[in-house]
């Protein structure tokens, strides 16, 4: 016993380099399927291990309503300092419930907020088309229906600067881009990674990496919807260049300088062949090496945060009197 | 403007489900309280109302509009909601008398984009929700891209693509 029960809060820093390698090396549906299921393990570890520390760290504090068998001194010798673990567990847990809470509530907000706007065009305006000069697209996801209020589907919409600045093609490419995101259900992929980011900060940095394997993704079913990758790929730079032109600032232009941003590499993935869709690239192959490691390490830090949780579990287990 | 804009469907109590009930389905907001009804109802009845414009034959008063709508709407929720658009520049006004006669200055798609203008100015985080087809570039960015299109165009800004 040791230290190792923390394993489950550190080990979603491991998820950063799989997630460059996952980006770099696998088609972009299964990176998307990996970094959301690896952070939704990874949060959901991470979790419960701050419930189990709260508990261990609070059951001797007098007045709780805890098993007296929880604070017995080989539970606590478990648990490398237990009663400020369990202190720090318990607002680590609030501040991930408020956040993610907040999260959800926004997520929410803004869906229904579109929707409204929308409202003034029927259903069968499908994409709706704004006429707006300043360029956009967006997908908005659909809302379930509840009891006394009908479901809304997804809907695209898309304002008249932007498809002005395309030709026809191109803007089959954009509306089967939009499409993607809605039919293969991308913002739930979104919505799950961003309350990871929320239970544990470490796993934030997945945010912007699902970002781009959801825009690779939508764009290689564009690319197929079309059947032509290099229109495709002219119709996310032009839209890109539009949209720079009307932007006022060239913001922090000597900051980002050192990296590429994920529009150019949208555009090169897409000028390039297309990534091998089924499967693991061949293993001997660098890119299969590399696949191989990522889920590896995917692997691993996934059954280390499980194990710790359930060794912390069973200690608690054992000390129960039942 | 108060909280209870459209009284008969949002006055009905709960002991009246029936008629309650029917009233609310008939203006499109059902059962879901009356906070959300209220936001909910909002755009639906902007658009009614801009339709309802575009169908008249030259400026009329709200009275008209009120009546177009079939007298489901109380006299003053039809002025909140012409006063409404009014803020948005979605219709015109002029004095005639002691009423004001409107027209459109923008169809249900202008309401629509002023309506998502709105959304989009007024929610920073929104592109974790709505999925935006291209985010920003930085300068660096741009280059590169201009780099990647034009290696991609050797014929010109746009070869044989139909």
């Amino acid at each position: 016993m040791g230290f190792f029960v923390f394993l489950p809060l550190v080990l979603p820093l491991t998820a950063l380099p799989i997630a460059k390698l996952a980006g770099q090396h696998l088609h972009p549906r299964a990176s998307t399927r990996l970094l959301t299921l690896l952070s939704a393990v990874l949060a959901v570890c991470s979790t419960l291990c701050l419930g189990l520390l709260m508990v261990v760290g609070t059951a001797q504090l007098p007045g709780n309503p805890l098993p007296d068998g929880w604070s017995d001194p080989e539970v606590r010798a478990a648990v490398p300092g237990a009663e400020i673990a369990g202190i720090a567990a318990i607002a680590a847990l609030a501040a991930a419930a408020v956040a993610g809470a907040g999260t959800l509530r926004r997520h929410r907000r803004i869906r229904a907020r579109a929707h409204d706007a929308l409202a003034a065009l029927p259903p069968g305006h499908d994409p709706a088309v704004l006429p707006d000069a300043t360029p956009y697209a967006y997908a908005v996801p659909g809302t379930p229906g509840r009891p006394g209020r009908a479901a809304r589907p997804g809907r695209v919409v898309v304002s008249r600067g932007m498809l002005d600045s395309l030709d026809g093609a191109e803007r089959r490419a954009l509306f089967a881009h939009e499409r993607a995101h809605l039919d293969c259900h991308h913002h739930r992929y979104l919505l799950a990674v961003r309350l990871a980011g929320c239970l544990n900060p470490l796993l934030l940095p997945l945010r912007p990496a699902l970002a781009y394997a959801t825009e690779r993704w939508a764009d290689e079913e564009a690319a197929r919807a079309v059947g032509d990758r290099r229109v495709t790929a002219h119709a996310v730079g032009k839209a890109a260049l539009v949209g720079r032109a009307g932007a006022p600032h060239p913001e922090m232009a000597h900051f980002a300088a050192a990296e590429t941003g994920p529009v150019p590499r949208r555009v090169a993935a897409l000028l390039a062949p297309v990534p091998p869709a089924r499967g693991w690239p061949h293993a001997l192959t660098p890119t299969g090496l590399a696949a191989l490691v990522a889920a590896a390490g995917t692997a691993t830090s996934a059954l280390a945060s499980l194990n710790s949780t359930i060794a912390l579990f069973l200690i608690l287990k054992a000390a129960t009197p039942l | 403007m108060g909280g209870k804009p459209f009284g008969r469907a949002l006055g009905a109590p709960s002991g009246r489900g029936g008629s309650g009930g029917s009233a609310g389905a008939s203006g499109g907001y059902g059962a879901g309280g009356p906070e959300r009804a209220r936001r909910r109802g909002q755009g639906e009845l902007e658009a009614q109302v801009l339709t309802a414009l575009h169908h008249a034959p030259e400026p009329v008063s709200a009275a008209w509009v009120q009546e177009r709508l079939g007298g489901d709407l109380a006299y003053t929720t039809v002025m909140t909601i012409l006063s409404r658009l009014h803020a948005k520049k979605a219709v015109t006004r002029e004095r005639s008398g002691r009423a004001y006669l409107w027209t459109p200055a923008a169809d249900e798609a202008g309401l629509a984009a002023l309506r998502m203008r709105r959304v989009l100015d007024g929610e920073p985080d929104r592109d974790a929700v709505l999925t935006s087809f291209v985010s920003a570039l930085s300068a660096h960015d741009e280059q590169v891209l201009r780099a990647l299109l034009d290696g991609a165009d050797p014929g010109g800004p746009a070869p044989g693509r139909d």
